[in-house]
């Protein structure tokens, strides 16, 4: 009887750790599993034997693969950072999907003339109690390229990426600079006439 | 025996998430939107970095895009088509592959000797059994993939700030401490004087204009990856650059 209780103990201490961490490991194992099919779901639409198709015919397709996982409005409001106080909630939404589109259809076009890339995701690196990071590798010809996604618990939309970091450059806050230095010298106007000829190039 | 039940049940309590605090994710710890966005505002953004003489930098940057785009583009596109990927990449490992001496000094300034010698064994490795470098194996080798050091890297970790930033005509974004590093990463490639180990002027040439033209697809894929989706191009390829060698600094 004596020799029983110090295992009782020790497998009462083992359960305990183990429910716990696989409690642990269940929550960020979903939004992980969730941003993996995501990207892999976008990889399938633009290698589809349609895959010559411009940007504009997969558009509804692939924001609404995208939208599942990445807050496109979070993003660029970072992004403009405090430039977003200077437009009004018409150009706020006339900017973020300029933006959008700009950023996509350059991705889109990058993505769908190579071969398709393989993946590969880590488990996620916790940030704060709200953020988390999943870093990826994207192996394409031979080069290997780092992706780190930033994630956050939103309310009301859940696990929602909020920056993409490629070799460690944020997308977001190189965008910020970006703003921050048209704003110095142009106004909003000239910032979505810009991004309009700049869409109509591409 | 009872204290050890205690031992056990009090573990159970210290194990709970309340105990584990910032340990363990608290998966009902939602953010509103405009907490994210506030949290941009007021955050300083990426890695700075100095450029007082913009002018001249943003016109230099005009002169490489206009080359970048209007000569090496469509050479590059041509070269692509008759040197196929194996066998760029099987260059750009060789050419790679000598350049240790460079990796290895970065690594020996920031007293990091256990990655020295990692890039020693991955050198090793891949002069052996990559067939002198052709190939790059040592990957395939637990700890044998360090990343990259570079002399400006190791002037970073000393505590040595970018100085200013300076666009290099042909080769694009650069800073004093890092243009500094470039000349001193010189002095130990085994290619270029001072300390080259190649016999003949025209032949170190040819195998530094081998080493420009192998790497020109990639460099001009990244490069318009950068600038196609940018609001200014400039400004993203600065700070680009600034994010990318503070990243690497830390890593």
């Amino acid at each position: 009887m004596k020799a029983r209780i110090p295992r009782i103990a020790f497998a009462l201490l083992s359960i305990s750790v183990a429910v716990l961490s696989s409690r642990a490991d269940d929550g960020l194992d979903a939004p992980k599993n969730a941003l993996e099919s995501t990207i892999h779901e976008l990889l399938e639409v633009l290698h589809a034997d349609n895959s010559q198709l411009p940007y504009d015919a997969k558009r509804e397709e692939i924001i609404g693969i995208l939208n599942r996982q990445f807050s496109f409005d979070v993003i660029i409001q970072r992004a403009l950072g405090r430039n977003w106080k200077r437009l009004d909630e018409i150009q706020q939404r006339q900017v973020s999907t300029l933006v959008t589109d700009l950023v996509l259809q350059a991705y889109t076009k990058e993505l769908q003339d190579g071969p398709k890339p393989v993946l590969t995701f880590n488990d996620p690196e916790v940030l704060s109690k709200s953020k988390i990071e999943i870093d990826s590798t994207a192996v394409l010809n031979g080069n290997k390229v780092n992706l780190s996604y930033r994630l956050a618990n939103i309310r009301g939309r859940g696990w929602q990426v909020y920056d993409v970091l490629v070799e460690g450059v944020s997308m977001v806050s190189n965008y910020r600079k970006q703003f921050d230095e048209h704003f110095q010298t142009k106004s909003v106007g000239d910032l979505i006439n810009l991004l309009k000829d700049k869409l109509n190039k591409a | 025996m009872k204290s050890l039940m205690q031992l056990a049940l009090g573990s159970l309590l210290l194990l709970s998430p309340l105990a584990l605090g910032d340990d363990l994710i608290e998966l009902d710890d939602l953010l509103d939107i405009d907490d994210l966005s506030d949290d941009a505002s007021s955050s300083s953004g990426s890695a700075g970095i100095a450029d007082p003489f913009e002018g001249i930098n943003r016109a230099i940057f005009g002169f490489n895009d206009f080359t970048y785009k209007e000569i090496f583009e469509p050479f590059s596109k041509g070269f692509v088509k008759v040197v196929p990927n194996p066998a760029r990449k099987g260059i750009g490992n060789f050419f790679n592959n000598l350049s240790f001496p460079t990796r290895f000094a970065g690594n020996l300034l920031q007293f990091r000797f256990g990655r020295a010698s990692q890039e020693t064994g991955k050198f090793l490795v891949n002069t052996t059994a990559g067939f002198a470098g052709f190939m790059n194996v040592a990957p395939e080798f637990d700890g044998l993939n360090p990343p990259a050091e570079d002399i400006g890297q190791a002037f970073a970790s000393w505590g040595i700030d970018h100085g200013f930033y300076i666009v290099v005509p042909f080769t694009g974004p650069s800073s004093l401490r890092d243009l500094v590093g470039r000349f001193g990463g010189r002095a130990v490639d085994p290619i270029p004087e001072p300390w080259t180990q190649v016999d003949g002027s025209g032949t170190r040439l040819a195998l530094q204009v081998t080493v420009i033209v192998n790497d020109l697809p990639e460099i001009i894929d990244v490069y318009n990856s950068i600038t196609e989706p940018a609001i200014d191009p400039y400004a993203a390829v600065r700070d680009g650059y600034a994010q990318l060698r503070a990243a690497r600094v830390a890593e």
